[in-house]
């Protein structure tokens, strides 16, 4: 078996990043993939309890890369969805713990063992993010429409072409009565600034804050407007070219909207 | 009419919205990031540039000066140096 590597980052922190990858990892091993999900942020880990899968971790991805386990031993068997696997970060190290050797050796290890491996890369440009990226075959950006998440999306897709790797971008939280409204950057807004390929846009959705309240899945909400952008991006990453990239709809309801856009005042 | 009570009421009094302001703050951020140099690279650049006019010119590389000069819109690399010489010889 030889697997694929995908880190998925974007520099600013708190753009949904480890949702993302909880989401992507579930999708993907619920469309017959065996999938094993890595959280990167060392001393920060947070993806287990996204995942609901936080008391019955024994050994982390430290221990896994510096050989004190195997790979059986270290990931975590998701409890739902057959073909999910956690691999936590460590609590009590530091981002400096692991270097890119060490890196290069867990990501090959792991190719022999999943189909899938997700890197949940941590905030920013430091060592976290030169691990996270070494030994990745594709980049996955995650940006919200807003200057600051544009911004250092930038920085990190520049970091990323640097290391010959093409990423491709996720828009996440978009929120269409605000784009309409004129007070939040469109998806295409956010194209155009950085020009790089999308690959799935995501509303917001107060479901996936539910969600991750009881440690289940936003993709396993089949209503989720969320749940299913996240599994079509599944299903794109997994090779169908001809899922669509469904735009959030921009119509807006109300009476006055309707009324002025009839009158030809706003567009 | 479109400044009108009319306009004011839908919102299109013709002022620009936040969303198209961010849009091209962001597009300007991004472009003078790229155009930020390291002092490094600047060091290197001179020691060319002094090295290819030295096959022309005498010149003071004591007081040679490159700097970058910004304005709103467009950066300018300036070099200033005294030639002392045109060199009769020049390979």
């Amino acid at each position: 078996m030889k697997g694929k590597v995908i880190v998925i980052t974007s520099g600013k922190g708190g753009v949904g990043k480890t949702t993302t990858t909880a989401s992507l990892g579930a999708a993907i091993a619920s469309l017959g993939k065996t999938c094993a999900v890595v959280d990167m942020d060392i001393g920060l880990r947070n993806l287990d309890v996204v995942m609901g899968l936080e008391n019955r971790i024994v050994y982390n991805v430290v221990d896994l890369a510096h050989g004190r386990c195997q790979v059986k031993q270290a990931a975590i068997r998701d409890r739902k969805i057959t073909g999910l696997y956690l691999i936590p970060a460590s609590q009590s190290d530091n981002k400096n713990v692991l270097n890119t050797d060490d890196m290069s050796r867990l990501t090959k290890k792991l190719k022999e063992e999943f189909d899938y491996i997700l890197i949940d890369c941590p905030a920013g440009i430091e060592q976290g993010f030169e691990n996270s990226v070494t030994g990745a075959d594709e980049a996955v950006v995650v940006c919200t429409p807003e200057v600051s998440a544009v911004r250092d999306a930038d920085r990190i897709i520049g970091l990323l072409y640097a290391r010959s790797i093409t990423p491709k971008l996720i828009v996440n939280r978009i929120i269409p009565h605000m784009v309409v409204n004129g007070d939040m950057l469109s998806h295409k807004d956010v194209e155009d600034v950085l020009s790089v390929e999308m690959i799935g846009l995501v509303e917001m959705d107060d479901r996936v804050v539910a969600a991750t309240n009881t440690g289940s899945y936003i993709i396993d909400d089949k209503t989720s407007k969320a749940g299913q952008a996240f599994t079509r991006i599944a299903g794109r990453i997994l090779g169908d070219t001809s899922i669509p990239i469904q735009e959030p709809s921009y119509d807006q309801k109300g009476i006055w909207n309707k009324i002025s856009s009839k009158l030809g005042i706003k567009k | 009419m479109k400044n009108g009570l009319f306009g004011r009421l839908f919102g299109s009094s013709g002022k620009e919205s936040s969303r198209d302001i961010a849009k091209k703050r962001l597009q300007f951020a991004l472009i003078y990031d790229k155009l930020e140099i390291s002092d490094e690279l600047l060091e290197c650049l001179q020691q060319d540039i002094v090295d290819v006019i030295s096959r022309y010119f005498e010149i003071d590389k004591d007081s040679l000066k490159l700097d970058i000069e910004r304005q709103d819109d467009l950066s300018a690399l300036v070099l200033n140096t005294p030639i002392l010489s045109a060199k009769k010889n020049y390979d």
